[in-house]
């Protein structure tokens, strides 16, 4: 009996240590974390245009990171190129750079497990906005650096980073998925939509994630927090027009010209030949260029006849930013920094050298990029076929029920006698925490 | 003649019996088999991508194996390789040293706290290790062990830091080792020290090849905390953080086959450890007590 007491009452005292080792830690981060935020982001807002015209001397470590590709000598070192030609434009500033590897779709992941030891400047994708604003990693853009954002890019674009009318980032290149298609199958009228595509060659599509499944919802009405942003409104599919999509999609899967797009069997199907037309984004442009040559198509998403009604399918579109954490001790370097690494001359070369494509207004004037068919798809895209991914907060409860969604589709799960009640208790899934 | 029935009726049951058994045991040794099979077969695969139509490759090549090896600017497999080894390495000897020392301890020595710090140790054991992870990390910022160089140190000390506590088989074992061997070289003057390196390590050699097995595999099969410790520091990635990379969607495509080729790399050293530890499995206590 005493043993056993000891036993159980080490094990307490060891669970109460443990937790409160945690929360403590959690606290005390949080509380430096929102402190440092407001005064960083007040600072940068300042600081950005007095750099311009008079520098003080500044000695600092910047540390920046990004995608390993960017610092590779495969790709000419990219980030280290542009750092030092950026410490070279401002001689007053003794810099001395060091850089880490984080993919743009990691930095919240990355970020939140230690906001203090962030990096100055890093590159997210405007998603990741979700994450890391509840702790204020990222600091607010402001002053000329704001305008200058404002005025080079497109109203998506800027929207894409903007919370409360804030801006948190400086924007590189936009994100988002259209159609590859093989020219030889589909003629420029074809690909207008997407059942007439499906009556002259084999069509693949991703039904099964929930990144790509919105797009036919999206066409009939179905809205994401009213505009994107109003979080009381909630994920509307509710009713006949989200219904009909579902009624849409159990026949598209079991056309015979159709095939669901999962664990790459896509890009696979577009090698071997028995695919003819997929739905992916820019990433995979090198491997289908590879696979077709000159037969390979790019376009914006067609539309597709829903009773005989036509539709648009709309992609989720955001973009890929520079960002600057709230903890750096020197904002208006960090923000220089970033603002250089975003801008014309700097997304220039990164096409140059890794095909990303530009989102600079002025930039995509140049007959260069008007010429440029994978440029022009993703351009067409974000400007016609999609809508800003939202990122609020409420967001991430749309995931996982719309991947589980799909998976049941392709599971003949979902049929024309259940589909309006499947979809009903979809949209309630949406609509709910999945934590609370 | 019915002896004769009788004698046949039984060798066929027991043939019937033995066809079975057999049966049975190759579809599950196919089914144990399979996914490794798999994996070799995906690395010496010549067609790209992480979708195929056929179970085999229809064509060969060691073209992965060389990527794996030469394409390194994105994804360093060989420095991933040599962090993992090196920190396998002193992660296995200082562990092997504590789980030894600790075992011994419990088994031939008697002091106040030994059986709560067994209960305590016993307890410890029951959680997962990864709940601390967060705990661990703050304590290794803390100490500026989080940065550069010093990752490395912080891995070996992660791998290892639990030994102190994994001492249960290894007591075990000493358990089953007479006590009058090591009264005999008492009376002979040894040291506690010698009675442990002279007579009780030379006598426990399959326990010690089971810990040096265990605490080498530890670094090479762990992820969480190589995560959590590396963040963004490609230079100190272990192959486990590397491999998982290249299933990322950006690389994906382009890294299956590679990442193949790496899994069976890593079961390289571990192999030739094993293969190297093997013979001492079957030594043991044989012929150490007389009657």
């Amino acid at each position: 009996m005493k043993k056993k007491f000891l036993a159980l009452s080490m094990a307490t005292v060891m669970c109460f240590s443990l937790a409160g080792c945690g929360s403590s830690n959690e606290k005390a981060g949080g509380a430096s974390s929102s402190d440092k935020a407001s005064s960083a982001s007040s600072a940068s807002s300042s600081s950005s245009s007095a750099a311009s015209t008079e520098e003080e001397e500044i000695t600092c470590k910047m540390l920046v990171w990004s995608p390993s590709e960017d610092q590779s000598k495969d790709y000419d070192e990219w980030l280290q190129t542009q750092c030092e030609a950026f410490n070279a434009e401002h001689p007053n500033w003794n810099i001395t750079f060091e850089y880490g590897v984080c993919a743009e779709g990691d930095a919240a992941k990355l970020i939140t497990q230690d906001p203090d030891a962030a990096a100055d400047v890093f590159m997210m994708s405007n998603d990741q906005l979700t994450n890391l604003l509840p702790i204020n990693a990222v600091a607010r853009i402001g002053g000329d650096t704001e305008k200058e954002v404002k005025e080079n890019n497109s109203e998506t674009m800027v929207s894409s980073l903007t919370v409360d009318g804030a801006l948190y980032g400086i924007p590189f290149t936009s994100n988002t998925w259209f159609m590859y298609y093989d020219k030889s199958v589909f003629s420029e009228d074809d690909i207008k939509n997407l059942d007439t595509m499906l009556e002259k060659g084999v069509v693949s599509f991703p039904l099964t994630n929930s990144w790509y499944l919105a797009s036919f919802y999206a066409g009939n009405g179905c809205t994401f927090f009213g505009d994107g942003y109003d979080a009381s409104k909630g994920i509307d599919f509710s009713g006949q027009k989200a219904s009909d999509v579902t009624e849409y999609l159990i026949d598209l899967k079991d056309n015979k010209n159709f095939k669901i797009d999962v664990d790459g069997s896509g890009i696979a199907g577009i090698r071997d030949g028995s695919i003819k037309a997929m739905f992916s984004g820019s990433w995979d442009y090198a491997e289908v260029k590879k696979a077709l040559g000159d037969n390979m198509g790019v376009a914006q998403l067609p539309k597709y006849t829903l009773n005989g009604e036509e539709k648009q399918m709309y992609s989720f579109a955001g973009s890929k930013a520079m960002a600057v954490s709230s903890k750096t001790e020197y904002p208006q370097v960090a923000v220089a920094l970033a603002r250089y690494l975003a801008s014309e001359s700097a997304q220039k070369s990164h096409y140059d050298i890794r095909n990303i494509i530009p989102c600079n207004t002025k930039l995509l004037e140049n007959e260069v990029f008007q010429s440029d068919e994978l440029v022009q798809a993703q351009n067409n895209t974000v400007a016609n076929t999609s809508i800003i991914q939202p990122f609020i907060t409420e967001m991430g409860n749309y995931w996982t029920p719309t991947d589980n969604f799909g998976k049941s589709l392709r599971n003949n799960e979902i049929t024309h006698d259940n589909a309006a009640d499947m979809t009903e208790k979809w949209n309630k899934d949406m609509n709910t925490s999945a934590v609370n | 003649m019915n002896e004769k029935k009788a004698l046949r009726s039984m060798k066929r049951k027991k043939f019937v019996t033995n066809s079975i058994v057999h049966v049975l045991l190759s579809i599950l040794a196919v089914i144990w088999v399979f996914p490794i099979f798999w994996v070799v077969l995906t690395s010496f695969r010549a067609e790209k991508g992480s979708y195929v139509s056929s179970f085999f490759p229809k064509s060969y090549t060691l073209d992965n194996y060389k990527s794996l090896f030469t394409n390194t600017s994105v994804l360093n497999f060989p420095k991933m390789f040599t962090n993992t080894l090196i920190i396998a390495i002193f992660s296995c000897l200082i562990s092997t040293f504590f789980v030894l020392s600790v075992s011994y301890c419990m088994s031939r020595l008697r002091f106040k706290m030994r059986k709560k710090y067994m209960n305590m140790a016993m307890i410890l054991g029951l959680f997962p290790s990864f709940m601390s992870m967060v705990a661990v990390y703050y304590i290794l910022k803390s100490i500026g062990l989080s940065e550069g160089a010093m990752i490395r140190v912080a891995l070996v000390l992660v791998y290892s830091g639990a030994a102190g506590l994994q001492f249960y088989i290894a007591k075990g074992f000493f358990d089953t080792i007479p006590k009058a061997l090591d009264e005999a070289a008492y009376i002979d003057g040894c040291t506690k020290w010698q009675v442990f390196s002279k007579v009780t390590i030379p006598l426990s050699k399959p326990i010690i090849v089971y810990t040096v097995l265990t605490s080498f595999m530890g670094p090479w099969v762990d992820f969480i905390f190589a995560k959590v410790i590396c963040r963004a520091n490609a230079d100190y990635y272990t192959v486990a953080i590397g491999l998982w990379r290249m299933l990322e969607r950006e690389y994906i495509d382009k890294w299956y086959t590679c990442f193949a080729a790496g899994a069976v790399c890593i079961s390289i050293p571990i192999a030739i450890l094993f293969i190297f530890m093997q013979r001492f499995y079957t030594d043991g206590l044989s012929g150490a007590v007389k009657g």
